[in-house]
């Protein structure tokens, strides 16, 4: 194990390292991570108890609408972001731009997004996320793209969803694949043992070792969330009947609302996810919510439309 | 003694991590009395007033302190949390945002405050150590594993809190049994590597039946602490059902 210097003066070998970047995902599980482009938003996010907050200048479905090349956000607007609240902040990089996710270590937010939302910057590689000190969330929408992240260093994994589209569908799909070939790589081990699973790995373009890990455990090694497309305190608490460990809101609580309104959103999605079983509370919380975010419906997009085709 | 059942508090946060840890712990706690020995755990995930009232000892995890304080408040269940704590006085410990909960006083919180729990007559600062990036695991020297047990405890700290300081307790706080109010024990510190015993943090603390760390031993599969706190937990429980303490023996896995 490699010795490195942490900021504190203490010294970490690459398994204490993964184990406070994996750590703090769990401490997010149960919770909702929400987009916000303002410290307001911020403050309003924090005081209906989300778990976090995405600090970025624009929400999904404002990136979709205006076009042009989506990049990492102004440094000083996650800093107001970073003043405002104390919850732990996240932001967006560009997928493949490491010196992007290297700014965003020395702002020092608390997780990385390399993230299919923004345009991406490398069309071959990712970030070799390892190598970093802060943690990475990526997407994914089956498990070898799960497992090619966490290899290359990804603490949390998130479903792609379609981003800014108000529209589950895909994030429901996303997250069956992940199960269904979960459940074939438990087969293959339980049938044909290590061999068969290495002959998985091999179709699915994943690391063998992960892969037998993943079989093992029954699930992904690392938190799986919920992300794009989630508007609504049902969506919330379906992804997480699906086995989701927790969820991302993007554009599902400040698009369309007044302050007033968003609260409510925010609270409402926060509730859901916490009880995600018991149907009393979602009723409650799906009054509380109110009108939700109008959407793109995922059925009439063009295959150029779709975020989450980025990344390899 | 029976059915003794420890809930983990399930709003938020690092929930199975905690119960898979009591699970490993359960194991090696025994009595030496044979007629008090008919007892086993029960580990239970807790969502709502009626399964905290079902419990003889609770755990609240690390997660986010400001969601589960929300949550909880939302739910109804600071009240019932406050009553299982201080009037029950029921063993209650709580790790990184569970000790965030279960201090009298907090600062560095979010605008306007946050509702806690309380039970333990101190004052912890939240994100100590500042950032993501400043979260680190550490040996940590713990006595009460015993004199004997000399190996370390990895501490795995994550945008961890500290007690910043012992407060003596309001005047009106209420007092479980016999009203006495026992003080504040420092059950662990951690020692910066560059700088001198005067800046020790305090990152363990017990006060009568309320035990809090700053760290979290269920992200290690070091099970000491839980095989101590289960003890803890038999002990007060041994009380409370029989008038006496159990007896408990502990066979350390070392």
């Amino acid at each position: 194990m490699a010795e490195v210097d942490t900021s504190n003066g203490t010294t970490a070998n690459d398994t204490d390292s993964f184990t406070v970047k994996d750590g703090l995902a769990k401490m997010l599980k149960g919770g909702v991570i929400m987009d916000v482009t303002t410290p307001e938003e911020a403050r309003i996010a924090e005081e209906a108890g989300a778990c976090a907050v995405m600090a970025l200048e624009r929400i999904p479905s404002d990136i979709r609408a205006m076009g042009g090349v989506a990049r990492m956000s102004n440094p000083s607007m996650i800093k107001a972001i970073q003043d405002a609240v104390t919850i732990p902040v996240m932001a967006k990089a560009r997928i493949g731009h490491v010196i992007e996710c290297r700014i965003l270590e020395e702002l020092g937010v608390d997780y990385v997004d390399e993230s299919e939302v923004l345009t991406p910057a490398d069309d071959k590689y990712h970030v070799a996320k390892s190598d970093f000190t802060i943690p990475f969330v990526c997407g994914c929408r089956n498990l070898g793209e799960a497992l090619r992240r966490i290899k290359e260093g990804a603490a949390m994994i998130r479903t792609k969803g379609e981003a800014g589209t108000g529209d589950v569908v895909e994030a429901v799909k996303h997250m069956r694949t992940v199960n269904d070939e979960i459940a074939a790589a438990k087969a293959a081990l339980a049938s044909g043992g290590e061999l068969a699973v290495a002959a998985m790995a091999r179709e699915i373009g994943a690391d063998a070792g992960l892969l037998i890990e993943t079989a093992k455990l029954g699930r992904l090694p690392v938190v799986n969330f919920a992300a794009g497309g989630v508007a609504t305190p049902a969506d919330a608490a379906l992804m997480m009947h699906l086995g989701c460990d927790g969820v991302f809101v993007g554009s599902g609580i400040f698009k369309d609302a007044t302050p007033e309104h968003a609260a409510r959103r925010a609270r409402a999605v926060v509730k859901a996810t916490a009880q995600y079983t018991d149907m009393k509370v979602l009723v409650e919380a799906s009054v509380e919510f109110g009108e939700a975010m109008k959407g793109i419906s995922n059925a009439g997009m063009k295959p150029e439309e779709r975020m989450a085709g980025r990344g390899w | 003694m029976g059915k003794i059942t420890v809930g983990v508090l399930a709003l938020q946060g690092g929930v199975v991590e905690h119960i898979s840890l009591l699970q490993k712990a359960a194991p090696y706690i025994s009595s030496p009395d044979t007629s008090k020995s008919d007892f086993d755990f029960d580990f239970i995930q807790v969502r709502t007033k009626n399964e905290l009232a079902a419990c003889d000892a609770l755990i609240i995890p690390g997660g986010e302190s400001t969601t589960m304080s929300i949550v909880a408040q939302r739910l109804g269940l600071l009240d019932p949390l406050r009553d299982f704590v201080k009037v029950q006085g029921k063993p209650v410990w709580g790790t990184c945002a569970g000790l965030v909960m279960l201090a009298e006083e907090a600062s560095a919180t979010k605008k306007g405050g946050q509702e806690l729990v309380g039970g333990l007559d101190v004052r912890v600062l939240r994100n100590r150590y500042g950032t993501q990036i400043q979260s680190f695991v550490a040996d940590l020297r713990l006595p009460f594993l015993g004199e004997t047990d000399t190996t370390p405890f990895r501490g795995v700290f994550i945008r961890a809190p500290v007690v910043e300081e012992i407060i003596s307790p309001s005047a009106e706080a209420v007092t479980p049994g016999d009203g006495k109010k026992e003080p504040v024990e420092v059950m662990g510190v951690y020692r910066k590597p560059s700088e001198g015993g005067e800046d020790d943090d305090i990152v363990a603390v017990r006060q009568r039946n309320v035990f809090g760390t700053s760290f979290h031993p269920e992200l290690t599969s070091d099970i000491r602490i839980h095989v101590w706190w289960l003890k803890q937990v038999l002990d007060a429980v041994g009380e409370q059902k029989t008038g006496q303490g159990a007896g408990v023996q502990v066979d350390l896995p070392v």
